[in-house]
């Protein structure tokens, strides 16, 4: 498929980019994430395309995804208004507050700390300790 | 006449003496298979706020076991199963989707404190107890009655059901047995380890008088709960009740069946959305094994299923922000989310097919991969490129924005 993006062409093996997508779908809604460093890496690498085109549109496809699992997460009644309630405030706060402290700290080191914080959670839930 | 009018009293006589006759028999046969005395139930207060410990004495036939069976009596929650366990008779694999929605929130048994080896020798066996098995060996299950009432649905799975998201066909409804023991499934589904279903925690004396202190743990269900003292099928004491008492900001889930402080998402949510954000991922990856490690009494697909919708602003505001400026390119957005549109079907259906054990497993390699792709990206290989690659994506931001502007 070919596509135009700021004045220039770009072709997409749309083969590759909706397995990938699909997969990463049933993934990511199955345990309830969004997707997006997964997607990167696969429009990146995979398909080819540089950061600039992939930094927006791949929040879009993700997005497609996470509104139907919500949907059908709430046909199944997976879901709990108060728990809701609970977290979306402070994640929408959490969004306002980041990027002051963005400027601040070198995402490189941000990225190293989440590194080992998700090694420590994945053994967790492998049960290593 | 009036010789007649005097048999009367012969008569009735006579009757009386036949009937106290087959009266002695029936009470005769009733000796032979000796009806046990119902047991008595007291409790020692009849409130507790969020936990703690009720003290309950009673007296019932001396030399017999006394369990209690103690459940909560105003919230019932979901549980589900999905068996696909090879069949020992016909060395099938049957895949059926077995789902009530009446468990009791809470429900757990007590047992003389006798039996504790049994139980100890039950949590050997890790995670593959059987708690049918273990109500048998403790002789608990003439014990078990609230959950085997539980209206269970059940589904034949088939492959095809599961790839368009369905959860099958609805099967005929059970009978009493088949539903008893298909609950019994259903409460381990539920209820996870042995320590929330059964514990050893009643004294009984030799002259049949007992005591137990009943433990119930924080988290709980809020209501009325209720105990009965059991000794046989038919030998069960009146249903003492008590009430667990939660106050704000404690609150209860109705949902996930378990009440907590709800200042903790808060504060956890707010610190992983600012480090999702940080580190440019969504939240969703940090914070459900977050949730799942720290409280271990959510049920993980309550877990995802509240997360999922959690996410899905940050990233409807992005996708506004990036619209803004025209920096999305809709085609191929579009083309990709409708491929990851069936899969965002097909997936909260899987989530609910697999146990708590396999969600962890699965989640956990796939933290280790996430983990994997963050350390490639703080490579030095990958960071010469990415300068490059970001001060393009700087460049082409700029002029997007400067183009918005331009148009205004």
């Amino acid at each position: 498929m070919k596509i135009e993006f700021w004045g220039q062409e770009f072709h997409v093996n749309m083969v590759v980019g909706c397995i990938g997508g699909f997969l990463i779908a049933i993934m990511s809604s199955m345990f309830g994430f969004g997707g997006g460093p997964f997607m990167v890496p696969l429009m990146t690498v995979a398909l080819r395309l540089p950061m600039y085109l992939v930094v927006g549109s791949s929040l879009l496809a993700i997005f497609f995804n996470t509104s139907v699992s919500t949907m059908r997460h709430y046909q199944f009644g997976n879901f709990d208004l108060y728990f809701f309630l609970a977290m979306f405030p402070a994640a929408i706060l959490g969004g306002y507050i980041a990027p002051q402290i963005a400027k601040r700290v070198s995402p490189l080191v941000v990225k190293r700390i989440a590194c080992v914080g998700l090694i420590l959670l994945a053994l967790n839930l492998l049960g290593v300790y | 006449m009036k010789k007649r009018t005097g048999m009367v009293p012969w008569l009735f006589a006579a009757m009386v003496v036949l009937f106290c006759g087959s009266a002695a028999i029936g009470a005769e046969a009733n000796a032979q298979a000796p009806a046990l005395a119902a047991p008595t139930l007291t409790l020692d207060k009849t409130e507790i706020n969020n936990g703690g410990t009720i003290k309950v004495s009673g007296q019932a036939p001396a030399g017999q076991p006394v369990f209690l069976e103690v459940w909560a009596a105003d919230h019932t929650v979901r549980a589900n199963r999905f068996d696909s366990e090879v069949d020992k008779d016909t060395g099938k694999r049957p895949y059926i989707f077995y789902i009530t929605e009446e468990m009791p929130a809470y429900y757990k048994t007590f047992v003389p404190k006798e039996l504790q080896p049994k139980i100890d020798a039950a949590k050997k066996e890790g995670k593959k107890w059987s708690y049918s098995a273990l109500l048998k060996d403790l002789g608990a299950d003439i014990a078990y009655s609230v959950p085997a009432k539980a209206r269970t649905e059940r589904y034949q799975s088939t492959l095809m059901a599961s790839v368009i998201g369905s959860r099958g066909d609805q099967l005929p409804a059970m009978d009493e047995k088949e539903n008893r023991k298909r609950s019994m499934q259903l409460v381990k589904a539920r209820f996870q380890s042995i320590d929330k279903v059964v514990a050893a925690a009643v004294d009984v004396k030799p002259d049949g008088s007992y005591t137990a202190d009943i433990k119930i743990r924080e988290g709980l269900a809020p209501g009325k709960y209720k105990i009965v003292a059991v000794v046989d099928k038919k030998a069960k004491s009146e249903a003492a009740t008590f009430e667990n008492k939660i106050a704000f900001p404690i609150v209860y889930l109705e949902n996930a069946g378990t009440s907590l402080n709800i200042f903790y998402p808060f504060v956890l949510s707010l610190c992983v959305a600012i480090f999702g954000v940080l580190m440019g991922a969504g939240g969703g990856f940090i914070m459900n094994p977050l949730l799942l490690a720290l409280f271990p009494a959510l049920p993980h697909t309550i877990v995802a299923g509240t997360v999922t919708p959690t996410v899905l602003f940050s990233q409807g505001s992005g996708i506004y922000n990036y619209s803004k400026i025209k920096f999305i390119n809709w085609k191929l957005g579009c083309g990709i989310g409708t491929a990851m549109l069936l899969g965002g079907f097909i997936g909260p259906k899987l989530t609910e097919m697999i146990t708590l054990d396999q969600f962890k497993f699965a989640f956990g390699w796939i933290l280790i991969i996430l983990a994997a792709l963050m350390l490639w990206q703080t490579m030095p290989g990958y960071l010469a490129r990415n300068k490059k690659e970001q001060s393009i994506l700087k460049e082409f931001k700029k002029r997007a924005e400067e183009a918005a502007k331009g148009k205004k």
